[in-house]
């Protein structure tokens, strides 16, 4: 036993613990939450190993959510409930993913925590504070790109600190420097049009960075790229993080995206409304391989309980 | 072959060397425009000397001879050239008046409930009505003069202009207001920095949909009554039976009208160097 694998309430997936090469042992906390429907969700929250990472559970989390929920109402009466109590907890300097399938409402989640919708019952709390609305010290990059169509790579990345009345010289540095940093040295004076879709996402994210906001938050930013581009971005998002340290959320719907970058990985599950579903952490060293043993048991344990759940 | 790593993305780009082969040359698109344009006046040469029509079309030498004719010797006072100027003259003024009125106030009705609400019904009653519905009320109101056309064109003009304002700003993806909220940007930056720069195309396309709108006022206005202008030309030709003079008034307007057009869209591409250009009809 020992394998990162939901608490019991989930149905533990047996086979998982019968292949060669078992995780180390992960003391889990787990703590039980009762939703409105009564059923228990259970949250494991990781204690010891921290050595592995560097975000600390001691301090108060960076971003809480409590218990959000989230109806919209189209036209009038008609109403779609998307989100249904959803609590979770990110910590200063943690990678944190939210793993859940098409329609389970991570979009709107992650909207929240911007402050770019409003939930209708519950929180979302930054810093000890709710969150009322978008500021800078969110980025945030979008699935697909949203990048300005008539500024260049250079105009794009130094939106954020033109908006913050940075002077132009200054602007420039900072926005040279996430170019950098992206790899898009060279590509300054090019139109977003010009840029293939792997390019376009380092705007993005250069675009997020060059606010420097203290959470990033990213909505599925590789799902429109081709196998070989995403996991050579993820590659690069783990360097970039690497390189400034950011409490980041990260949206997918991607197992192995999920395991290659996350410290923890939280599942939504379901239908509409979407629901939290386990949590795992992970605890493999970075930069982490797709055909480890380790890995491929967590990513073996986490299918497993999908499926159990949708 | 060159091969160099963009961003570490592989980029390779490959320089052919054409060979050369008589189907690349057929298949070249000049040579194609050559072949169809000598071709079209071909035809139209044999149909004008075999009087396919009739005697009502001229050849094409007539109607070249007519228009060199047409450089020196003045009509009403005025050469071709003056002619042509008369014509784009009244274009170019009402075209002015009418998109610079006609675009602010589509991007406000758009960006704006209160201006939509106000200006919508009085624009919904004008909007079908068809710009030459309005030539004898010009008469009436302005006389046969200049004021009479330039109205025209700004009756015909000022829809299209409004209309693609507006849906350019109203097609916008709402998303990028996030971006802009989200990079800590307040409703004004969202205008400044989303809406007007993303409804330029859009803009422009109304700029040039009024613009072939105008040559269409403005002929119609000539033929109606005028002493100048291309349009007026055109009926000089039908009233003495010249076909030569009306097919080149017509091929001159049309070589005018495009000018024009080319003139916008270098505009265009001044001001949107961001724009993937086509090579649109
Ligand atoms: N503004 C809105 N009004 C009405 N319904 C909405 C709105 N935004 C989202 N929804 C609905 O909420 C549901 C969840 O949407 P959301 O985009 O959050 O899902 P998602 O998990 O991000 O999906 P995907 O993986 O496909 O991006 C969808 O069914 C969608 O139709
Ligand atoms: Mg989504």
């Amino acid at each position: 036993m020992g394998a990162p694998r939901p608490a019991e309430g989930w149905g533990a997936p047996q086979t998982a613990d019968n292949l060669p090469g078992g995780l180390s042992g992960t003391p889990e906390a787990a703590r039980s939450r009762t939703t409105a429907a009564g059923t228990r969700v259970r949250m494991t929250q990781v204690e010891g190993k921290r050595a592995l990472m560097d975000n600390d559970t001691s301090k108060p989390p960076k971003i809480a959510c409590e218990k959000i929920c989230k109806t919209f109402i189209q036209k009038g009466t008609q109403q779609v409930h998307v989100l249904e109590d959803i609590s979770l907890e990110v910590f200063d300097n943690e990678f944190l993913v939210i793993l859940g399938p098409g329609q389970s409402g991570k979009s709107t989640l992650l909207r929240i925590i911007a402050g770019l919708e409003t939930p209708s019952t519950g929180r979302a709390i930054l810093d000890g504070r709710e969150v009322s609305g978008p500021g800078p010290d969110r980025g945030l990059v979008f699935q697909s790109y949203m990048l300005f169509a008539w500024r260049t790579v250079l105009g794009n990345v130094e939106m954020g600190p033109k908006l913050q009345g940075v002077g132009k010289k200054e602007r420039r540095e900072i926005a040279q420097h996430y170019i950098d940093l992206v790899g898009l040295k060279g590509f300054e004076k090019h139109y977003p049009h010009q840029l293939s879709g792997g390019m376009k996402q380092r705007v993005g994210i250069a675009r997020a960075y060059a606010n420097n906001p203290q959470v990033m938050l990213l909505d599925e930013p590789f799902g429109q790229l081709d196998a070989q581009t995403r996991l050579f971005m993820e590659k690069e998002t783990e360097r970039i993080w690497q390189a400034e340290k950011r409490t980041v959320i990260f949206v997918t719907n991607n197992i192995d995206e999920a395991i290659i970058l996350g410290d923890r990985i939280v599942t939504m599950v379901g239908k509409l409304p979407g629901r939290m579903g386990p949590a795992y952490p992970v605890d493999l060293e970075r930069p982490r391989e797709p055909t480890d043993m380790r890995f491929l048991k967590l990513r073996y344990a986490i299918t497993e309980a999908s499926e159990l759940v949708l | 072959m060159t091969t160099g790593t963009i961003a570490n993305e592989i980029v390779k780009s490959v320089r052919e060397r054409k060979e050369f082969s008589l189907l690349a040359v057929i298949r070249n698109e000049y040579f194609l425009y050559l072949v169809s344009s000598v071709l079209f006046v071909l035809i139209w040469h044999w149909a004008a000397a075999e009087q396919v029509l009739g005697k009502s079309l001229a050849t094409p030498y007539a109607v070249a001879k007519e228009l060199a004719r047409l450089m020196t010797i003045k009509l009403a006072g005025l050469t071709l050239l003056g002619h042509i100027w008369a014509s784009t003259q009244r274009i170019l003024i009402g075209f002015v008046l009418a998109s610079v009125v006609a675009v602010p106030l589509g991007l406000f009705m758009a960006l704006n409930r209160t201006v939509n609400a106000i200006v919508k019904p009085v624009f919904d009653l004008f909007k079908p009505m068809p710009p030459i519905a309005w030539i004898s009320i010009a008469i009436l109101w302005f006389g046969i003069g200049e004021a009479s056309k330039v109205f025209i064109i700004v009756i015909g003009t000022f829809v299209p202009c409004l209309l693609n304002a507006y849906n350019g700003i109203r097609l916008i993806e709402p998303e990028l207001y996030d971006v802009v909220r989200s990079l800590g940007g307040n409703r004004k930056d969202e205008i400044l920095q989303v809406s007007f720069p993303a409804a330029f195309p859009a803009i422009f396309a109304g700029l040039q949909i009024s613009l072939s709108i105008a040559w269409t006022c403005v002929l119609a206005a000539e033929l109606v009554s005028a002493r100048s202008g291309l349009g007026w030309i055109i009926v000089q030709g039908m009233k003495l039976t010249k076909p030569e003079l009306v097919i080149g008034g017509m091929l001159i307007i049309a070589l005018v009208a495009w000018l024009t057009t080319l003139a916008v869209s270098g505009l265009e591409r001044l001001l949107c160097p961001w724009k993937r250009h086509i090579e649109g009809l």
